[in-house]
C-alpha cells in the first residue's frame, strides 16, 4: 500500500512516520527546502529560534503527542520542571499592571487570588462542571454568568492567549472545560530537548528507516481523481500514484485542491465549512539575555500585561538552544482578528510589556515573529476544527487546521493523528 | 544606498514570521509585523524558497 503525504509539518510527519512504521510505502512533498513546517528550528545568531511552536509541548511528557512519538518508537526526551506554570501578579493587590513591582504565584494557586464568595463557588462548579459540561457559549460568557470578577478574565485571557492564542471570548466553553480537564488529566507542559527540530528530525528519522522518502522543494500542485477517490498527486510536473493521501495544508488549501468540478458529493458543504474557519494570530517575541529572565523552565503567565500572555525560557532546561552563556526567552500574545491590520501597533505594545515586566533587567530583542492567515499560529482556532476526514473517502486532513477535541496546539494535532490513524489502519 | 535596480519584493502574503531572515547570509532583511529588505539585499534570491507563503517575488 502507498501512502502520500502532503506537507512535511508536524502532523504530517507524525502520519508518515506512523504509516511507514505499518508498512505503508510513504512519499512525503514538502514545498520548501526545509522539513518540519511550523514546528523545527531555524538558526539565528548562533540561537536555535523556532519557525512557530515555542520549543514546548503543552502537556510534556505525559501528553498525546509525548505517547504518540513512543507509540512510534521515537525517542525524545522531553523535560518537566517545576515550577510548571507561574503567575505574574502585580506586588500591591489593586494594581493593574507590573509598574510598581510584582510578585509571582505558582499555577496551583490561582486560587487564592478569588474572592472568597468565588472561591467556595469554585468548589462546587469543579464538580458541578464535570457531571454537567455548560454548552453553547463562550468561556468568557460562562465566566461571567458564574465567576464575575477581574481576575477570572485575566487568568482566562491569559492561559487561552497562550495556549491557544484566542481570547476566552473565542473559546467555547465545550473546548475551554475540554482543555482544563486534559491539564489535569494529562499534566503541564515539557521542554523536548533540541527544540522542536528535536522532535522532528527523530520523525524524518523513522520515516527515512522504513523506506519512506521525503521530497523538499516539491510542491504538490494538483490531486487526480477517479470515481471519487483520490487516486494520485501531480507534484513538479511528475505523477505519483497512491492508495491514500494526507494532506498537512489544512482544509481550506486541501479544499481548493479537490477543486470544485468534481461532482464529488458533499464538496460544496465541505468547501463552505473550510473557508469559514478563521486562523488564529499571534506575535512571538524572541529575547536573548546573559542573565536568566524568568529563571525557571516552565511558563509564566502575565495577566497583568497589555497584550504579553506568557514567557517561556527553554534553555533552563536545554541549553544548547542558545550560544553557551546566553539564554533565550520567548514571550507570546495573541493578536485578535480585530487587531490584524495593526500589527505595527500591537508589536509595540508587546514590547512595553516586556519592559514592564523585565523591569530592571537587561536582554535584547533578537527576532519579532508574527503568524497569521496562510501562515497562523492554528490554521483552525481550537473548537472550531473540522475533523479528519474529507468528502473524499481516502483523503485525510492532519495538523493544526484538524485538531483533536481538547487538544492545545501540537497535542490537538497528535489527536488528530490518532484519529486519522485509527481509522485507516482498521480499513 | 538601496536603488530601483533591485528587484526583490515583498507582497501582502507575507505574515512576518521571519523565516525569511534567519536564511539570509547578508542579514539584508528587516522583520516586524512584515519582511522589508534593506540595503544589503543583493538579490540573491535565497530567501525566496524559505517563503512559506510565497511572499518574496524575484
Amino acid at each position: 500500500m502507498k501512502a502520500i503525504i502532503i506537507g512535511s509539518g508536524l502532523g504530517g510527519l507524525l502520519s508518515a512516520a506512523k504509516l511507514s512504521q505499518s508498512g505503508y510505502e510513504v512519499d512525503v512533498f514538502e514545498r520548501l527546502p526545509i522539513v518540519g513546517g511550523r514546528f523545527t528550528n531555524i538558526p539565528y545568531k548562533g540561537f536555535q529560534l523556532s519557525t512557530g511552536a515555542l520549543h514546548m509541548l503543552p502537556h510534556g511528557p505525559t501528553g498525546p503527542l509525548a505517547q504518540l512519538l513512543e507509540e512510534i518508537g521515537v525517542n525524545v526526551e522531553i523535560v518537566r520542571r517545576k515550577p510548571n506554570v507561574v503567575i505574574r501578579i502585580p506586588r500591591k493587590r489593586g494594581d493593574t499592571d507590573y509598574k510598581y513591582g510584582h510578585k509571582d504565584i505558582l499555577f496551583e494557586d490561582f486560587r487564592t487570588q478569588f474572592s472568597l464568595l468565588n472561591r467556595i463557588k469554585l468548589i462546587y462548579y469543579i464538580v458541578s462542571t464535570r457531571k454537567n459540561p455548560p454548552t453553547g457559549q463562550s468561556f468568557e460568557q460562562w465566566c461571567r454568568k458564574h465567576l464575575d470578577q477581574d481576575w477570572t478574565y485575566r487568568l482566562s485571557d491569559a492561559f487561552f492567549g497562550w495556549a491557544l492564542s484566542l481570547k476566552a471570548a473565542d473559546v467555547p466553553v465545550e473546548e475551554g472545560f475540554a482543555i482544563i480537564e486534559n491539564l489535569y488529566h494529562y499534566g503541564g507542559p515539557g521542554v523536548p530537548m533540541g527544540g522542536c527540530k528535536g522532535i522532528t528530525n527523530a520523525l524524518v528519522n523513522v520515516i527515512r528507516s522504513n523506506g519512506g522518502i521525503i521530497h523538499t522543494s516539491s510542491e504538490v500542485s494538483s490531486l487526480i481523481t477517479e470515481d471519487g477517490k483520490v487516486t494520485g498527486v501531480i507534484a513538479e510536473g511528475k505523477e505519483y500514484n497512491t492508495d491514500i493521501v494526507l494532506s498537512d495544508i489544512g482544509h481550506p488549501a486541501t479544499s481548493k485542491m479537490i477543486g470544485e468540478e468534481t461532482g464529488i458529493l458533499g464538496m460544496d458543504k465541505y468547501a463552505h465549512n473550510a473557508a469559514e474557519l478563521k486562523p488564529s494570530a499571534g506575535i512571538k517575541i524572541c529575547l536573548s539575555s546573559d542573565k536568566t529572565l524568568i529563571g525557571h523552565g516552565g511558563v509564566l503567565l502575565t495577566p497583568y500585561a497589555k497584550r504579553v500572555n506568557g514567557i517561556n525560557e527553554v534553555t533552563n532546561v536545554d541549553p544548547s538552544l542558545a550560544p553557551e552563556g546566553k539564554h533565550l526567552t520567548m514571550a507570546h500574545q495573541c493578536v485578535h482578528w480585530n487587531d490584524m491590520d495593526n500589527l505595527e501597533k500591537e508589536i509595540q505594545l508587546g514590547l512595553e510589556d516586556l519592559m514592564d515586566i523585565f523591569a530592571g533587567k537587561e536582554y535584547e530583542v533578537l527576532l519579532i515573529q508574527s503568524y497569521s492567515n496562510d501562515w497562523p499560529v492554528n490554521r483552525s482556532p481550537s473548537g472550531a476544527d473540522l475533523k479528519n476526514k474529507t468528502p473524499i473517502p481516502n483523503l485525510y486532513v492532519v495538523g493544526d487546521g484538524a485538531k483533536g477535541k481538547g487538544g492545545i496546539e501540537v497535542e490537538g494535532i497528535a489527536l488528530g493523528v490518532k484519529n486519522s490513524m485509527q481509522d485507516l489502519l482498521i480499513k | 544606498m538601496k536603488s530601483g535596480e533591485y528587484t526583490m519584493k515583498v507582497n501582502d502574503n507575507c505574515v512576518g514570521c521571519g523565516q525569511c531572515t534567519a536564511f539570509c547570509k547578508l542579514d539584508a532583511i528587516e522583520v516586524r509585523g512584515k519582511a522589508n529588505m534593506t540595503a544589503a539585499c543583493i538579490d540573491c534570491k535565497t530567501c525566496s524558497a524559505y517563503c512559506p507563503v510565497k511572499a518574496i517575488e524575484a
